[in-house]
């Protein structure tokens, strides 16, 4: 090692620690894929139009039908689906060589209908009118997650700024922002959102991410404020003071940084408990208005078609929280282990 | 009295690691053997990190089975048992009978919801079969028996209902309850004040006598072993550095690190101008400390102590007072008199020390000092400035000039900083240096003069240890160049060989620089090395001040009195005292 | 202990004062006028006119929260916008259902979460820990509704095992038959969060000096665990579980809903889909003075069961 060379700071043994971690390792990856569809989801790349009506009503998944062998069992796939399926995922069709061949030998059916005849199966199945529940499924991954993060961060920020300010500067602010507090609290969560979300007349994305924000403060204003009347009669802080720095000097060089862990943890654990919370409200029909898809909104019309027997769509919403929702819960986990301070390197 | 027969335990090759989980095997005891012989006292002494410990929670299997790798060959012999091998039922049946054990910790030692009295009757329902009446009985015979005043009442008390030391006499009694023939006393007046340590320290010897049992006392001050022990074992890093009869060893230690030991500490009697430090012995001849340049003040040169009416006085401090309010009652308050009233005088290039045991205010008149509590009454004259009074631009200014060392080195640095971030803040803040060069050359300057390399700069502090921590505590307050450095129990947390190098560092520092400080310890020995004046502190109240060597050597308050007999000072046999 | 209940009561006042303020807030000012909703879409000034003078809301602002001010004190607030059912009746009748699914899931749910968590802190980062918290975490990720949407399609509609959903007048029949289901459901989702709570609570205790003292005396791992360290990690369980118990109140309103019991949480959802302000404004500032009172008995069961705690 070179003199100059500067050693691993706090972070990036933390990050080591994590990077042994196996399951949070997984876990990292599994987040980081779904964070890679909504991206690209909200880029427009990936399934751009969930509302056209490709299939027939309630198309059974393909791969279903295939191991099903029902008696209408779809026909060979037809060019326009071929088409149609390169369209919607912009993905390149590996089959391709051989529906030219088919092409050749099928000649009649090459010609392009007025309107592309709706498919029998589709990848994850269709719902009531034929929509694509793989389509629906990454537009609802794309408002539940979305909805989920920026409310997180919004409730984060606002209960590291409110427990910054009232555990530091203690006395009248400190009860100020504890009776803000208590307030908030003696009301239960849900049923706060609930009396707000009724009150509110018009719906939205935005809405909703400020319904969660706003209320959803609380849990990280009580640790960040116990962390902050800890710290500050720490003899860093105090020594910090002795040669001159201010009070924001304090709060946030000296302080911020060495409370981030409980912050890092709380935004994580919110995201989650912010997903839940979306998707229960959607299902309600108190969430997102009803152009747009979340998991909520695909369980609510799922209720009604598993009694037809058409479980798909209830399973792959189901399925899809409840492995973005394992994976970031098991990512915290990790989080708090490998940032804890208490463990040496 | 030493062959193997006669002796109650014995230890053979003993080897100790742990291993994390996806780390190193860690190795904390590296081949250790020593004996424990019959109704005897024997010291295991060793500074942190000498596997003292873990060498003790070893012999009934308290160490954290998941994590800990002890080597097969290891031994320790009970009754021709080795307990290593011994089954769970087996090693039962001789903890806290034949073999009980008490902690450093009083306070979290014992179960906080259950009474005193529940707890002391668990072991002896337990190993004696007795009745709960006869258990009631056996245990308030107990408590009488350490000490504690009204047994039968305080068999219902809650353990945080009892002070320290009656939290540790009640843990003794639970030890001997069964009439053990080993206690194993691990730290245990470490956590308690000096008195208490005193009465702790008789009880144990005491018992040891009246019972016929063999004591194996743990224990980082050389000091006590002299009070207590027949026979030490020093260790360090794991491994035995010597072995022997306690007068043997005081008179004619035969190993470096023993003889370093025995002569870093402070003497009570007597001022050295420097203390000798480990390095001195290890390596032979008494070399500089390492690292450290400047200029070495001329030996013998001892200045003057005490107020001299040439000396320049920096702070006058009158009649300062502090309460805390604490709430009582509906609605009420009660004050809480942290601090009486103190008066004292500290002059340029002088030290008051500031002694009291816990709760004794000491600290918080340095805070007051600091400014980081308002006082209540009072005043602080600095340089024509009052230092209590609401603060001004120029007071603001002022109080730069006063900085403070604190005690914990692993709290009292930002663990999120550089080292260069941490010396170079006070700079850019004050703008001392015209620019990012000049900066970077003066805390180059000020590392080296605490002793610390220039790599240091760019690591952070978890990678240092407590002594050289409080070496960059220090360079990060002479950043701003003060004139008055307040100490606050600054080397107390530190081992006896590091403190030797602090205390020097300090001194060297304060002759250069002309600095004052206020040096505020539990530890008598050290107040009397570093300080000029000293107050004596109980309860609030300044009961006795004036001239260090006149305040030791002639100690008019009964408190001081009764602290420096506390004091322990290896003399058992009528040796003259330990020192230099 | 008188003096520190008459202290904690003193300052629960400051705290309602904020929930009826926040309450009024939501409902008189950032809701817009309510009077639109009520009369429907064919409404003609006059009619709205009308609504505003019955409501009140025609009044200046001090006026109206000094009406809400007075329900709240007399516990009168009026009738149901949609039912015209009285809102204290609707409360009344709704919290004996509610009861009845509430008490039998918590009592199982606390039994079955501290008996696991035990078991578990008894190994500690063995595999059976790992795994159990690992599934733990699994379970708890599967949202409460794909439980209930398959629960009560696959033992309900499917195999028939229980009622699809329904509610009687007796209570044993309810606890045989309706609430069977909705309460397995429920445990399904509310134990795994209990455990892992619980375990902390417990994994605390274990690494504290007195369990080694206790070691060191010669005290059996079992009798460590159950007598020793229960003791102290029961204080916050016990705790926790009675402050939590108002929430719980509301928080069944999913199983409410599918099984058609016809409790308090179903009554709230039922009341924001119909814009049933009243019942939703009663809701909230009674729950709300509810958990202020669950704290405060928490906090002296707290008191009362650690001896550490300063009764004055």
């Amino acid at each position: 090692m070179t003199t100059t060379m500067r050693s691993p700071g706090l972070w990036t043994l933390a990050w080591r620690r994590l990077c042994r971690d196996r399951v949070g390792i997984v876990s990292l990856w599994v987040v980081a894929f779904y964070f890679g569809v909504v991206l690209m989801a909200l880029g427009g790349w990936l399934a751009p139009d969930w509302t056209r009506e490709v299939g027939v009503n309630y198309a059974p998944p393909t791969w279903w039908m295939g191991a099903q062998e029902s008696e209408d069992a779809p026909a060979a796939p037809t060019t326009a689906q071929a088409n149609v399926v390169a369209d919607l995922y912009g993905l390149q069709d590996p089959l391709a060589s051989e529906f030219a061949v088919m092409q050749a030998a099928y000649p009649n059916e090459v010609g392009l209908p007025p309107e592309p005849p709706r498919m029998q199966t589709l990848p994850l199945g269709g719902d009531k009118w034929g929509h694509d529940v793989l389509t629906k499924l990454i537009k609802g991954s794309q408002t539940s997650l979305l909805v989920g993060f920026v409310a997180a961060l919004v409730a984060t920020a606002l209960g590291t700024l409110f427990g910054a300010v009232a555990g530091y500067f203690g006395r009248w602010v400190d009860d100020a922002f504890n009776w803000l507090y208590g307030v908030f609290t003696a009301i239960p969560y849900l049923l706060l959102v609930f009396a707000i979300a009724a009150v509110l007349q018009q719906r939205g994305v935005v809405t909703i991410i400020l319904i969660l924000g706003l209320t959803g403060w609380t849990g990280v204003f009580r640790l960040v404020r116990a962390e902050y009347l800890k710290h500050k009669s720490r003899e860093y802080v105090l020594a910090a003071g002795a040669i001159g720095a201010s009070n924001m000097r304090r709060m946030f060089v000296h302080i911020l940084p060495n409370v981030s862990h409980v912050i890092l943890v709380q935004l994580s654990l919110n995201v989650v408990g912010f997903i839940k919370s979306e998707v229960i409200l959607s299902f309600l029909g108190f969430g997102v208005p009803v152009d747009v898809v979340s998991w909520g909104s695909m369980l609510n019309e799922a209720q009604n078609e598993l009694i037809l027997g058409k479980w798909w769509q209830l399973a792959a919403a189901g399925l899809a929280m409840a492995v973005l929702v394992t994976a970031f819960s098991m990512l915290t986990d990790a989080l708090r282990d490998a940032l804890d301070p208490k463990l040496k390197q | 009295m030493n062959t193997p027969n006669s002796s109650l335990l014995s230890i053979r090759h003993l080897q100790i690691g742990f291993k994390l989980h996806g780390e190193p095997l860690f190795s904390a005891v590296s081949g250790v053997s020593f004996e424990v012989p019959q109704r005897s006292t024997v010291a295991l002494v060793g500074e942190s990190g000498s596997g003292k410990s873990v060498t003790a929670l070893s012999i009934l299997g308290l160490l954290p089975k998941t994590i800990t790798r002890i080597d097969p060959k290891s031994e320790i012999l009970w009754q021709g048992q080795n307990l290593l091998h011994a089954t769970q039922a087996q090693l039962r049946a001789v903890r806290g009978k034949d073999i009980s054990i008490i902690f450093q910790e009083p306070m979290s030692s014992l179960n906080p919801v259950f009474t005193v009295g529940d707890q002391l009757i668990e072991g002896l329902r337990l190993h004696l079969g007795l009745s709960q009446r006869q258990a009631n009985a056996r245990a308030a015979e107990l408590l009488h028996e350490v000490g504690i005043p009204e047994p039968v009442r305080r068999m219902g008390a809650y353990p945080h209902q009892l002070s320290g030391g009656q939290q540790q006499r009640v843990m003794i009694a639970m030890a001997i309850g069964c009439e053990p023939k080993l206690l194993i006393a691990d730290e245990p007046t470490t956590a308690l004040d000096v008195t208490i340590q005193r009465q702790i320290l008789d009880l144990i010897a005491d018992l040891q006598q009246r019972l016929h049992m063999s004591v194996l006392f743990i224990t980082h001050d050389l000091t006590l072993v002299g009070e207590i022990a027949d026979q030490v074992v020093v260790m360090k890093s794991g491994l035995v550095r010597e072995t022997g009869l306690v007068q043997d060893l005081f008179h004619a230690p035969q190993d470096a690190y023993t003889r370093a030991l025995l002569a870093c500490r402070p003497p009570l009697h007597g001022r050295p101008h420097r203390l000798r430090v480990i390095d001195d012995f290890i390596s032979g001849g008494l070399t500089p400390v390492e690292g450290v340049v400047g200029v070495r003040p001329h030996a013998g040169s001892d200045p003057m102590r005490g107020l001299t009416p040439p000396d320049d006085i920096l702070l006058d401090v009158r009649d300062i007072k502090k309460d805390f309010c604490i709430p009582h009652g509906l609605w009420g308050h009660r004050l809480f008199h942290a601090v009486k009233g103190a008066t004292f005088q500290l002059a340029r290039g002088k030290t008051v020390g500031i002694v009291g045991e816990s709760g004794s205010g000491k600290t918080t008149l340095g805070l007051l000092l600091m400014g980081l509590h308002a006082a209540n009454g009072g005043s602080a004259l600095f340089q024509g400035h009052d230092l209590l009074k609401p603060l001004s631009s120029d007071t603001l200014a002022m109080k730069r000039r006063i900085q403070i060392v604190f005690q914990n080195p692993y709290a009292s640095l930002n663990p999120r900083f550089t080292v260069e971030q941490i010396l170079m803040e006070p700079l850019m803040l004050h703008g001392i240096g015209k620019n990012a060069a000049e900066r970077a050359d003066l805390v180059r300057q000020l590392l080296l003069r605490v002793g610390l390399p220039v790599e240091s700069l760019y690591r952070y502090p978890h990678e240092f240890s407590g002594g050289q921590r409080q070496r960059i505590a220090i360079a990060r307050c002479l950043t701003v160049k003060p004139e008055i450095l307040i100490c606050d129990e600054s080397v107390s947390a530190l081992d006896v060989s590091v403190q030797a190098q602090v205390l020097n560092l300090l001194k060297d520092l304060q002759d250069e620089f002309h600095m004052s400080y206020i040096f505020i310890s539990h530890d008598l020995a050290v107040v009397r090395y570093m300080s000029d004046q000293i107050l004596v502190m109980s309860e609030g109240e300044v009961v006795e001040q004036g001239d260090a060597d006149t305040v030791f050597d002639h100690p008019q308050h009964a408190y001081t009195q009764k602290l420096l007999a506390a004091i322990p000072n290896g003399v058992k046999w009528g040796q003259t005292p330990l020192g230099v | 202990m008188i003096a520190y209940l008459m202290r904690r009561i003193w300052q629960m006042i400051p705290t309602l004062l904020g929930v009826v303020l926040l309450v009024f807030f939501l409902f008189n000012w950032v809701g817009g006028d309510p009077a639109y909703v009520l009369a429907g879409k064919m409404a003609s000034p006059e009619d709205i006119a009308n609504i505003r003078h019955q409501l009140g809301i025609d009044r200046p602002l001090w006026e109206q929260l000094w009406i809400f001010i007075r329900q709240i004190v007399s516990g009168d607030f009026g009738d149901s916008w949609s039912t015209h059912e009285p809102v204290s009746q609707i409360f009344r009748t709704r919290l004996g259902p509610s009861m009845t699914l509430l008490i039998p899931l918590m009592i199982l749910e606390t039994a079955v979460a501290v008996l696991i968590a035990l078991l578990v802190s008894a190994f500690r980062g063995s595999l059976l820990d790992r795994s159990l918290m690992v599934a733990s975490t699994m379970v708890m990720s599967i949202s409460l509704l794909v439980y209930i949407i398959v629960g009560q399609y696959v033992f309900a509609s499917v195999l028939g095992w229980f009622p699809v959903k329904g509610w009687s007048q007796q209570l044993s029949q309810n606890l045989t038959t309706y609430a069977v289901l909705p309460v397995l459901l429920g445990l399904l989702v509310s134990v795994a969060p209990s455990l892992r709570l619980y375990r902390t609570f417990i994994l605390d205790e274990v690494g504290q000096d007195y369990v080694r003292t206790a070691r060191a005396k010669g005290v059996s791992e079992m009798r460590i665990l159950w007598v020793h360290v229960l003791r102290n990690a029961g204080i916050p369980i016990v705790t926790n579980l009675l402050m939590g118990l108002p929430a719980l109140l509301t928080g069944a309103f999913l199983l409410e809903r599918f099984f058609a019991i016809p409790g308090i949480g179903r009554e709230i959802i039922l009341a924001v889909e119909r814009s049933d302000f009243p019942i939703i404004k009663a809701a909230t500032v009674y729950v709300a003075m509810a958990t202020l009172v669950a704290n405060l008995l928490g906090d002296m069961l707290y008191r009362v069961l650690d001896p550490r705690v300063n009764l004055d």
